[in-house]
């Protein structure tokens, strides 16, 4: 407790000086013990059930797969469980090293993507570039209304933008699959039903909101551009919407509106008028724009649920569970499970200009991310609610396959192959610039000298090569669509684990991978160790490292045994939940 | 509205979803269908076989031929088993069996898109995310000891579809390329039966050992059940590989939809949920005509020959039977003689399980240029295929914090179908 230590402190000081101090106002506690106190406050005789703070090892596996998306290396593993440092200090160290880490915009690409995108097929921005703006953004943590209004306003138009414009031109811009998407992904409400319809068992859901949100969308349309065949978004200057209940026949009208804040009439001043008017093979541009007005309105600080939603998603990224669940639900009848706790977050995430980087630091800063999954009771639906245990989270598909990949050697042999592979380019380039030979093609990629030890470099080659591996696995896992926090298996997927090319040719011993590590141990316990802190990023226990001695004594072939064991751990419950 | 008695034959009160999901599945290891073991299914499990004519079937060349009008073609209409209702020549071998099925020929599903037409007819919702029919039944009509995953779609070709909805990983359709396996059923060359035994039993041990200390059973649990559902259907691969005997050879016929209706047939037999088999090709932006008369030979005797095992087995008392495409086609000839996409005004027929047989609900108008009489979508469909089923579409579905309606709730069944 710094408070009572730093006063008697200051104390001794004032005697030693002679002088009186003033009384020490105390630092107000930070947002993450803030959070804590409100998780405590939200269940009477929360103490009673609240369980342990988890292990450091625990903690490192959960950290590495919520902020870079894999499992530990095996290194690194080893320097955090030998470093005594007190352990808030040790883990706020890695906490702030993996935020800065290379990994960490993958993997915000990854959730992002997820989250934006809903794993939702779509060609008229490629993958790859999409998915590069993603990750570049969130590596220099762009503060997420900047991101969320480029997003917005993107019409694909403007080469440096087009990225931005998947969100419209990858849904086609139907005009009703957008407005519903956009509540659900950025306001965290779902108006499906009030399309057609009051919703017939969530009252606050109205065919108004609905329209209103169309109507921002209304006058835009798909635009394909005669030079360049692209796919882009034109508006006209005119045009609004208009409802009728299937149920009642009442029917209605809206100007643009953000749920209930108020309605944004079109400017007298420029009504109908063009900057480019719409004609064939010209792409209608409005003086005023609809499109943009949405992009601003939705990130205004008075737009309340877009705020409330995104600290939402990212709570429900690290704990396990949205404050509000399911995470586009949010109406009276299904209020947050910590309503201050929303607020709470919102406020500060918007006082901190929609710093993504800091609330994640100030999520896993917290007892309540820190706390350990073991409970001895069988937790219902009802009681995760709480947090008094942490939560299991099962693994995206990006996440099982780079833990896998790390787990069993392909990152590191890949990492050493493309490392050999550079040095051999260079040593030729440096070769042939010996013999003077300058008709020689050049190899298609010169990298700088160091760049082997480069992140950024080494994330790049990484991601490049091991990517149509992770491809395998988002098509198997990838059952369900968008950012949710249910989890469900099926015989496909326990099949491609089971009989699978892929990842039986992981454990294949070769070129010092796992199992072939395994193979040469010497000692059941060192065979044990290296299995258990590989795969499941944890020392065995006693126990385990009795099994793994009877099992090898029992094995005619220790490949074999190595194989046997490194497939039932990777495909166990430990290690498909992060935990 | 929703309390009439909807269940199948031999079910005298409405089913409970409890009671559904708590009934054991009559299965059936081997053989041919037997009426023992067609006893032994029905009542206890409602079934459903989907077959999908992927393109978009053509109406007038199929359930409402409009013979000697403008847009009518050049096929006859002829009488069926049920006195007064005429089908296309083309489908003689169904006609006979008119007396089995019912016809509804006022469909208006207002798009002519392949994906959204689709969608629309699988949920019984013309936008958003929903499960598909073999999702919801895999979920509700499934037993809990089902041998076979609920929803398995034979379709040669890979579409990428989303079918479980919010419904869970668990009742997405295994899909069956033709007559293969599913991919990665096989065990590999390097793996021998031992190997994969042991492993299993390691995998097993571990996982006891972790969900004892955790509180969220019902995660390790599912991640369990799908390791055991994989290794059910190990063990029944050589069902799904099996070769057909000579004499369904005969009667189903030897090319690929006769071969994937041999194998519907078995899967169902062997309890499967919801069988959806695909029979892709009728697309006819060109030579309709041609093209039906070749795609309905192709599609009338296995057709005939399935729906004749599941009648004479007692199977179809609880199968329900839909023979269904993403929309009809247009009655405009064009001018490669082709047909294009049409929602405004075609058909479908349905039978079996729940369903009124021998019945033609609504109507086209004189040249199939619109719908007549009594307009159905979708959404309607939807509500008729499970009330038929004998489970509530006005309930909710059972997922966490979620109340979303089984059925659209701006539409009902189509109570005339209804037996």
């Amino acid at each position: 407790m710094p408070q009572p230590r730093t006063q008697i402190l200051l104390a001794v000081v004032a005697m030693l000086v002679g002088q009186s101090v003033k009384p020490v106002v105390a630092d107000p506690p930070r947002l993450y013990q803030q959070i804590d106190q409100l998780v405590a406050e939200a269940l009477t005789d929360f103490q009673g059930h609240v369980g342990g703070r988890s292990s450091d090892a625990d903690f490192f596996r959960r950290i590495h797969l919520d902020l870079i998306g894999t499992v530990p290396g095996l290194a690194e593993m080893r320097f955090f469980l030998e470093d005594t440092s007190p352990t808030e200090e040790k883990r706020e160290r890695v906490i702030d090293r993996l935020l800065a880490d290379h990994r960490y915009g993958r993997r915000m690409q990854y959730v992002f993507d997820e989250m934006l995108m809903e794993r939702r097929p779509g060609s008229n921005v490629p993958d790859a570039e999409w998915r590069q703006y993603l990750r570049e953004s969130f590596q220099q943590n762009k503060p997420w209304d900047a991101l969320v209004q480029e997003i917005l306003s993107a019409d694909g138009a403007d080469a440096e933008h087009r990225p931005a414009a998947r969100f419209y031109l990858d849904r086609n811009f139907e005009a009703d699959v957008v407005t519903r998407d956009i509540g659900r992904v950025f306001l965290g409400v779902d108006l499906e039903c009030a399309q057609c319809h009051n919703h017939p068992f969530i009252d606050d859901y109205e065919q108004r909101h609905y329209y209103g949100i169309n109507a921002f969308l209304t006058r835009t349309y798909l635009f394909r551009d005669p030079k360049s065949e692209q796919t882009q978004l034109g508006e006209r200057a005119e045009g609004d919407v208009s409802f009728t209940s299937v149920f009642t026949g009442e029917e209605g009208g809206t100007d643009p509106r953000m749920l209930d804040l108020p309605v944004i009439p079109d400017p007298m001043e420029t009504a109908s008028q063009y900057v480019v008017e719409p004609k064939n093979g010209a792409r209608g541009v409005p003086k005023y724009s609809r499109r943009q007005a949405l992009a601003r309105v939705m990130v205004s600080e008075e737009n309340t649920p877009f705020h409330h939603n995104i600290v939402n998603r990212l709570w429900a990224v690290m704990m396990g569970r949205g404050l509000v669940e399911p995470l586009d639900c949010w109406h009276s009848d299904n209020p947050p499970s910590h309503p201050s706790l929303v607020g709470l977050l919102a406020r500060e995430f918007v006082k901190q200009d929609h710093d993504v980087r800091w609330l994640l630091k100030q999520l896993a800063m917290t007892d309540t991310y820190q706390r350990s999954s073991h409970s001895e009771k069988s937790a219902s639906d009802d009681d995760t609610r709480w947090y008094a245990a942490g939560l299991l989270k099962p693994l995206t598909p990006e996440q099982l396959a780079w833990s896998v990949m790390q787990a069993t050697g392909v990152v590191e042999q890949t990492m050493a192959a493309k490392t050999i592979e550079l040095q051999r380019n260079e040593a030729e380039k440096k070769s042939e610039e010996g013999n003077g030979d300058d008709s020689s093609s050049e190899p298609p990629f010169i990298a700088p000298a160091d760049s082997a030890n480069d992140p950024a470099w080494r994330e790049e080659t990484l991601r490049v090569a091991l990517k149509p591996m992770v491809d395998q696995f988002v098509k198997q896992f990838a059952a369900s669509r968008g950012q949710a926090t249910g989890f469900d298996s099926n015989a496909q997927q326990a099949l491609f684990l089971i009989n699978g090319p892929l990842v039986q040719g992981w454990l294949v011993p070769k070129n010092g991978n796992l199992v072939e590590r395994l193979k040469y141990a010497e000692t059941a316990a060192a065979f044990a160790e290296e299995l258990y802190i590989c795969v499941l990023s944890r020392q065995p226990t006693e126990t385990e490292i009795a099994e793994v001695t009877v099992y090898l004594a029992a094995a005619r072939d220790q490949t074999i045994a190595a194989q046997d064991m490194t497939w039932a751990l990777l495909s166990s419950a430990e290690f498909r939940f992060n935990h | 509205m929703m309390n009439r008695r909807t269940g199948c034959n031999g079910v005298d009160h409405v089913i409970s979803r409890r009671g559904l999901l708590t009934g054991s599945a009559g299965v059936v290891l081997a053989g041919s269908i037997t009426p023992v073991h067609a006893a032994q299914l029905a009542g206890e499990q409602k079934q459903i076989l989907q077959v999908f004519l992927q393109g978009g079937l053509s109406q007038l060349e199929s359930w409402d031929p409009k013979p000697g009008t403008r847009y009518g073609g050049p096929f006859r209409a002829i009488p069926t088993s049920v006195p007064g209702i005429h089908v296309s020549e083309l489908l003689p071998m169904t006609a006979s069996r008119m007396h089995l099925l019912s016809i509804v020929r006022s469909l208006d599903i207002k798009t002519n898109s392949h994906h959204q037409g689709r969608l629309f007819m699988e949920m019984g919702r013309r936008t958003g995310t929903f499960p598909y029919v073999g999702a919801v039944a895999s979920k509700y009509l499934a037993p809990q000891s089902s041998p076979l995953p609920g929803y398995v779609h034979i379709s040669t070709r890979g579409l990428t579809d989303v079918t479980e909805g919010f419904l869970g990983a668990s009742h997405s359709q295994l899909r069956l390329s033709g007559e293969s396996a599913p991919e990665n059923l096989a065990p590999p060359d390097t793996l021998t039966a031992d190997a994969a035994r042991r492993r299993d039993a390691l995998r097993r041990h571990f996982n006891d050992r972790f969900a004892g200390r955790r509180g969220q059973r019902a995660f390790t649990e599912a991640l369990n059940s799908s390791f055991d559902a994989a290794d059910k259907l190990m063990n029944r691969r050589e069902l799904l590989v099996a070769e057909p005997t000579p004499k369904d050879l005969e009667r189903y016929g030897k090319h690929d939809f006769a071969q994937k209706c041999i194998l519907a047939r078995t899967l169902l037999e062997h309890g499967a949920t919801c069988v959806k088999v695909t029979h892709h090709g009728y697309d006819t932006h060109a030579e309709n005509f041609n093209f039906h008369l070749e795609q309905l030979g192709e599609f009338d005797p296995p057709f005939c020959a399935l729906l004749d095992d599941l009648h004479f087995s007692g199977m179809l008392e609880h199968t329900l039977v839909v023979i269904y495409s993403e929309f009809g086609r247009t009655p405009k000839i064009n001018q490669r003689y082709g047909r294009d996409h049409w929602g405004t005004a075609w058909s479908i027929a349905l039978g079996g399980c729940g369903i009124n047989p021998g019945v033609v609900v609504g109507s086209t108008n004189a040249e199939g240029t619109g719908v007549a009489k009594r307009e159905i979508h979708g959404g309607h469909l939807f509500h008729t295929y499970f009330r038929a089923l004998g489970l509530d579409t006005s309930e909710p579905h059972e997922i966490t914090g979620r109340n979303i309606p089984i059925g659209d709730p701006a539409v009902a069944a189509v109570e005339e179908l209804l037996a």
